[in-house]
């Protein structure tokens, strides 16, 4: 039954979204102080009713530190994703569409990001600018436009030759709305949908990654998932609830937006079949 | 006196193949009056869709339309989609740039914008095709509906979407604005096709070859529909077929087309009385149909 464990897949996933989603939403109005929340009567302590995950080497409660981690990235990731989508539907469309010097121009602006490696490309940009995770963000979302501007942008291409696009044309349908609606939204959205959830996972892989790496992520004492894992280094094996909890958390958000991206956009193409 | 209503004169229209270019359609003029139904006959590759396809402003491929005039009469004034074309086609030279291509292509675009949909619009062949796959029935007719009646509410537009489909004679109009075209037979996205164009509220209907791919069955179907919807108000239409009994059961005047010339034109009474000398090639087709040929052989 391929089916259901494809529902399955779907509704375990789209609970693993909407968890990161409603904590995210609630942990910006969790007061939390980094600094106060050191108690160093209470370091290492193991998982109990008090402290759900435990507590960290500086005797900091984990759980809460994992809820207010996700502020690192959350809405960063959730702009990025928006902002490379829109951004990527619009290059893709106007290359697409478009003729002469303008298609290619954008398709030459598209193949020079592409060209860019992009963690190494980040973490240049992190040195020469002022790093935070806005900024991490926002070039990841620049970094993925190129992808997806190209499977819009063969959408398009594709879809321009079909005799119910003829049609619309003939019917005097305005091609602005031929191509913004029909093409990119009603034919394009499974797609998106999928590289949108991409694009989040990504931003809270780099945020894990350069905060783990140390010197361009978000930095102690505020937490983030990534500089909670990084406490692997200090406590050499001494307690694994300090750190397994949050890669366990940055595994089943990262696998769950992409699974989830990947069911959905699975399940409106099967549906439109 | 009829009012001309769209009028080709000298239509040349070429493609650049593998093996040189061809013609596929030389210098063919037709025009249709306001009120009448002229049918386009002939079998495939006899430049019939192509010569449409011109009138629409849609026709796709290097070089495309090389020579002649297309006027549309759109209130009074006429309309040239062809003005112009010999200058850009001198530019072009012997060999022709494909950037003269689009710089047509764009003047032909925003000729045809405003004429589209309100002059002329289209049913094509392949109706399944034709339809929006990931939007509703309902919600296509509507946006033909919102574009004709820009001032009706959404509930009028409603409204008057299921009133077309009713039109078209769809069994259960409610159940099928609610449909996508995969859940529907052909016969029917034919239907639907039809309503989203009429809902336009065309000059001109131009059907390309609308019954090919339909079972024998719907496509009578679609022909009876075709000629209530004529009856029912003096509607224009440019009826294209290779079916010769579709053709004369619909068309008032009907020429027919071989190798992208016109060898024939002819009332539908006079075709089907035998009336006239007949173009060989129309008089097989007519034997075909075992109608009366008139006297065959070229006057």
């Amino acid at each position: 039954m391929e089916a259901k464990a494809e529902r399955v897949g779907l509704w375990s996933s789209g609970a693993v979204v909407a968890v990161v989603l409603l904590l995210g939403v609630v942990a910006p109005f969790v007061a939390y102080d980094p600094a106060g929340a050191v108690d160093y009567d209470q370091q290492l302590v193991g998982p109990s009713a008090a402290h759900w995950f435990g507590t960290d080497g500086q005797g900091r409660d984990v759980a809460l530190r994992l809820l207010k981690g996700i502020e690192a990235f959350f809405l960063p990731g959730l702009l990025a994703g928006l902002a490379a989508t829109t951004l990527g539907a619009l290059a893709g469309a106007v290359a697409g569409y478009a003729e002469g010097w303008v298609r290619s121009a954008v398709l030459g602006l598209m193949q020079l990001i592409d060209t860019l490696p992009r963690l190494v490309f980040i973490i240049l940009v992190c040195t020469i600018l002022n790093p935070s995770i806005s900024l991490i963000a926002a070039v990841a979302a620049v970094l993925f436009v190129p992808n997806i501007a190209t499977v819009v942008r063969r959408k398009v291409e594709a879809l321009g030759s079909e005799d119910y696009i003829l049609a619309h044309i003939a019917h005097g349908f305005r091609p602005t709305r031929i191509l913004l609606y029909h093409i990119i939204w009603l034919q394009c959205r499974p797609l998106l949908i999928r590289q949108a959830t991409y694009v989040f996972g990504y931003v809270l892989f780099v945020e894990t990654a350069l905060s783990y790496l140390g010197d361009y992520g978000v930095q102690e004492p505020t937490p983030s998932w990534g500089n909670m894992v990084a406490q692997t280094r200090e406590l050499a094996g001494a307690a694994p609830w300090p750190w397994l909890f949050p890669a366990l958390a940055i595994v089943i958000t990262i696998s769950g937006f992409l699974a989830f991206g990947n069911l959905l956009a699975r399940h409106e193409e099967e549906a439109l079949r | 006196m009829t009012t001309p209503l769209l009028e080709v004169d000298d239509l040349v229209i070429e493609f650049d193949t593998s093996a040189g270019r061809r013609r596929v359609v030389d210098g063919v003029s037709f025009g249709v009056s306001e009120g009448e139904v002229l049918g386009i006959l002939g079998e495939s590759g006899s430049g019939k869709t192509m010569s449409t396809l011109a009138v629409l402003g849609l026709v796709a491929g290097h070089p495309g339309v090389m020579g002649g005039s297309i006027r549309l009469f759109d209130g009074g004034a006429a309309v040239d989609l062809l003005a112009d074309l010999e200058r850009l086609i001198k530019r072009r030279g012997d060999k022709p740039a494909r950037k003269n291509d689009r710089r047509w292509q764009r003047l032909v675009f925003r000729r045809m914008k405003p004429l589209w949909g309100r002059a002329m619009t289209a049913v094509f062949q392949n109706p399944r095709h034709s339809l929006d796959p990931l939007m509703t029935v309902g919600a296509q007719v509507e946006e033909s509906v919102r574009l004709a009646e820009p001032a009706l509410s959404k509930g009028e537009v409603t409204a008057r979407a299921v009133d077309w489909l009713g039109r078209v004679q769809m069994s259960d109009p409610p159940r099928v604005h609610g449909s996508y075209a995969h859940e529907l037979s052909g016969g029917m996205c034919q239907r639907a096709m039809i309503a989203v164009a009429l809902a336009r509220r065309p000059r001109l209907l131009i059907a390309d070859e609308p019954t090919t791919g339909l079972d024998t069955t719907v496509r009578a179907e679609i022909v009876a529909l075709f000629k209530e919807l004529l009856a029912d108000r003096g509607r224009s239409m440019l009826y294209i077929s290779h079916d010769i009994r579709e053709v004369l059961y619909l068309a008032d005047r009907v020429i027919v087309m071989r190798h992208g010339r016109i060898v024939e034109e002819a009332t539908a009474a006079d075709l089907k009385a035998g009336v006239g000398r007949r173009d060989p090639y129309t008089a097989s087709l007519l034997a075909a149909a075992e109608l009366p040929t008139g006297q065959a052989g070229a006057a």
